[in-house]
């Protein structure tokens, strides 16, 4: 949420000049008309000079803005130091070619999903683990999510990665979202809002347009907690019922500067310009691998009659 | 004391190492040393100056001195005219083009190594599902620059020293990563006139047999390695700065807590009272750590993009992301090459097909495959 409206203040052209230095180092103008071909430049193109539709300048491609929240794992990591354009570029493809053999569904945190995975010790050599969405993170082929599941009254958390080859199948069941990003406190709730029927059916959406905010508020079991959740500004929670010496000290120890703070919010995200340079490169083949599959599940139906 | 004992401290095995300085005095002799004192330790010095921020001095200088120069935009234009007028011939080179001989591989056969840049690190999967980390290396445009031959390179300062001994062998000078000529000094340019390239900012010598010479202007791609082969790659690790003991060292330092006064990561005590009754060199202490030569040796090549002139190789290199390292192929004797690699490197075919685009080792799930299933 923070990120959209940051990122729109931008747009609004408060910081237009650290964009400026974005788009001019990675076209490096020179003096004269033909620019002598470095090997800055040269490690971009490959061997034999191949030239896109969008180097010839007529068409632009621009992906629908949704993308950067379907698909934030196409998103490199911000940490300047670690990033380089090529790896990234060779990831997306890497990440494009797994995503023609599985389908990864859109999710959020808080949707309940189910994963089936190629495992040796079972008996069917598949185990398939049904469970609510509590965190996802990572970047590029790292992407993973979080799923978490009352079992037998045990609580189960098992992280699974979005790209592994091992993983057969991700199902959404519900798609939702809800109040936070991060769900971690469900391990301090009472079970029954972190427990899902392992043979529950997918539900059908009957609005397929807008993603819905559950705003389910959660009960905490008593003190003591793995964390201090009345630190963390969290809105999915009821009301801790905490004394009043635990608010006086998150007081003292938050950081409310910090939503000011535009520089650490710049380092944390992508720029804008950069994210549509990037969604439109995997645009096209990301859509054309949609509309494969509506086909497929299209003529599945029929045959059904 | 023993007869034992005396003929143990008689004949002292002298262990050598590259490093080491032996603390021996030589007044004492071991037989008068064995009846008073019951040992006698050699001590190596963990730490002689390892590196110099200043070039060699046969090295021209290399970078462009000269900041704020007042040109006019007319003179500005004129020299990148010039520029273009003297770099502009350049047509990819093909293997029948260049007069190499044609030799002969054997196992004793010392191949060119190349340069490349460490772009990161990628994850892949195994066939059976292990997740493998591997090195994202970027093999830049890579020409060689000059072949020495191993008579003339034996006489120069690290010729001598390398093969005082030895038979020699030639010296292939490689460069990478061609830029600006404005950036550099004329001297530095000079090196490249010969060979009529743009200068290259990062230059190599690598150690080759005499029949894997190769002719100057002669390019090197990812296709020189061969899917499946070890390499050893030469980095300068990641420079941590001036670090402390307990990063640096590994020391323990003190308890966080439990009434300890400022001691919490520092070294302690730095020597005994008794022996030598001083500090021993090599004494472990806060100082620079990293930025130091390194080879991480026998890492697998497990793809290669000939599109992209890209080696992925499994484990880790030497360096930050972004670094440029060195390749070769492996010193370790049971990893080397059986069967002949592309010899002296490799050249795309003559009739005009591409190469295929990507080669993946066959212990690896390729992406676009169906799912694994044990």
């Amino acid at each position: 949420m923070l990120r959209r409206a940051v990122l729109q203040t931008f747009r609004q052209g408060l910081a237009q000049s650290f964009f400026k230095r974005y788009a001019v180092s990675l076209t490096e103008t020179t003096v004269t008309h033909q620019p002598i071909e470095t090997s800055d430049e040269a490690g971009e193109k490959s061997v034999p000079t191949q030239k896109t539709g969008d180097e010839s300048g007529n068409t632009v491609v621009v992906a629908p803005p949704e993308f950067r929240f379907i698909y934030p794992e196409f998103l490199p990591d911000p940490a300047m130091e670690r990033r380089n354009r090529l790896r990234e570029k060779l990831e997306r493809m890497d990440m494009l070619q797994r995503r023609s053999v599985i389908e990864i569904p859109e999710f959020y945190t808080g949707s309940i999903m189910a994963v089936t995975v190629a495992d040796a010790n079972s008996p069917n050599k598949f185990a398939r683990f049904v469970g609510i969405c509590i965190q996802r993170g990572g970047s590029g082929l790292r992407a993973w999510f979080i799923l978490r599941n009352v079992v037998d009254k045990q609580g189960v958390e098992i992280l699974y990665e979005m790209y592994c080859p091992l993983i057969q199948k991700i199902e959404v069941l519900r798609l939702e979202r809800r109040l936070d990003e991060s769900l971690l406190y469900l391990r301090d709730a009472l079970p029954e809002y972190s427990t899902f029927p392992m043979d529950m059916e997918p539900e059908r959406r009957l609005n397929n347009s807008v993603v819905p905010i559950n705003p389910l508020k959660v009960k905490l079991r008593p003190r003591p907690w793995l964390e201090r959740w009345e630190r963390q500004n969290l809105q999915g929670v009821e009301d801790l019922n905490l004394p009043q010496r635990f608010y006086d000290r998150a007081e003292k120890v938050a950081k409310p500067w910090e939503k000011y703070d535009l520089m650490l919010h710049y380092r944390k995200t992508i720029p804008a310009e950069e994210q549509e340079k990037i969604f439109a490169e995997v645009h096209s083949q990301l859509q054309q691998q949609e509309l494969k599959r509506k086909l497929r599940r299209r003529r599945g139906s029929d045959n059904e009659y | 004391m023993s007869t034992l004992g005396l003929l143990r401290t008689l004949f002292n095995p002298k262990i050598v190492t590259p490093n080491a300085i032996q603390l021996q005095s030589l007044n004492r002799t071991p037989f008068l040393v064995g009846l008073f004192f019951n040992h006698d330790q050699i001590r190596t010095m963990s730490r002689v100056k390892r590196r110099t921020t200043h070039p060699p001095y046969w090295h021209v200088l290399k970078n462009n001195q000269r900041t704020d120069e007042k040109i006019s935009s007319d003179n500005l234009r004129f020299v990148q005219e010039v520029i273009q007028d003297k770099y502009k011939n350049k047509s990819p080179i093909k293997g029948s083009d260049l007069d190499i001989e044609k030799t002969e591989w054997d196992p004793k056969t010392k191949r060119s190594g190349v340069i490349a840049r460490n772009i990161g690190v990628q994850h892949m999967w195994e066939k059976d599902g292990k997740k493998v980390i591997c090195t994202v290396l970027h093999v830049l445009d890579n020409h060689v620059i000059r072949y020495v031959p191993p008579e003339e390179y034996a006489k120069s300062v690290i010729g001598a020293k390398m093969f005082k001994n030895r038979k020699p062998l030639g010296c292939l000078v490689v460069g990478a990563e061609a830029s600006n000529p404005e950036r550099f000094t004329r001297q530095y340019c000079s090196l490249f006139d010969e060979v009529g390239l743009l200068p290259k900012k990062r230059l190599a010598r690598f150690i080759v047999t005499p029949n894997a010479a190769l002719p100057p202007c002669t390019p090197l791609t990812a296709g020189h390695f061969v899917i499946g082969q070890a390499v050893d790659v030469y980095g300068k690790t990641i420079d941590y700065g001036f670090q402390g003991v307990v990063k640096r060292w590994g020391f323990k330092g003190g308890p966080a807590s439990h009434g300890t006064t400022k001691f919490h990561r520092r070294g302690g005590t730095i020597g005994t009272g008794r022996d030598k009754a001083r500090v021993w060199p090599g004494q472990k202490m806060p100082g620079h750590m990293g930025s130091e030569r390194r080879f991480n040796r026998g890492l697998k090549i497990v793809r290669i993009n000939m599109k992209y002139n890209i080696i992925y190789v499994k484990g880790t290199v030497p360096g930050p992301t972004n670094s440029i390292v060195q390749i070769f192929d492996t010193a370790l004797p049971r990893r080397k090459f059986t069967e002949a690699p592309p010899h002296p490197t490799y050249f795309p075919p003559e009739d005009g097909t591409l190469p295929q685009e990507d080669i993946w080792d066959s212990s690896l799930h390729v992406f676009g495959s169906p799912s694994i299933s044990v």
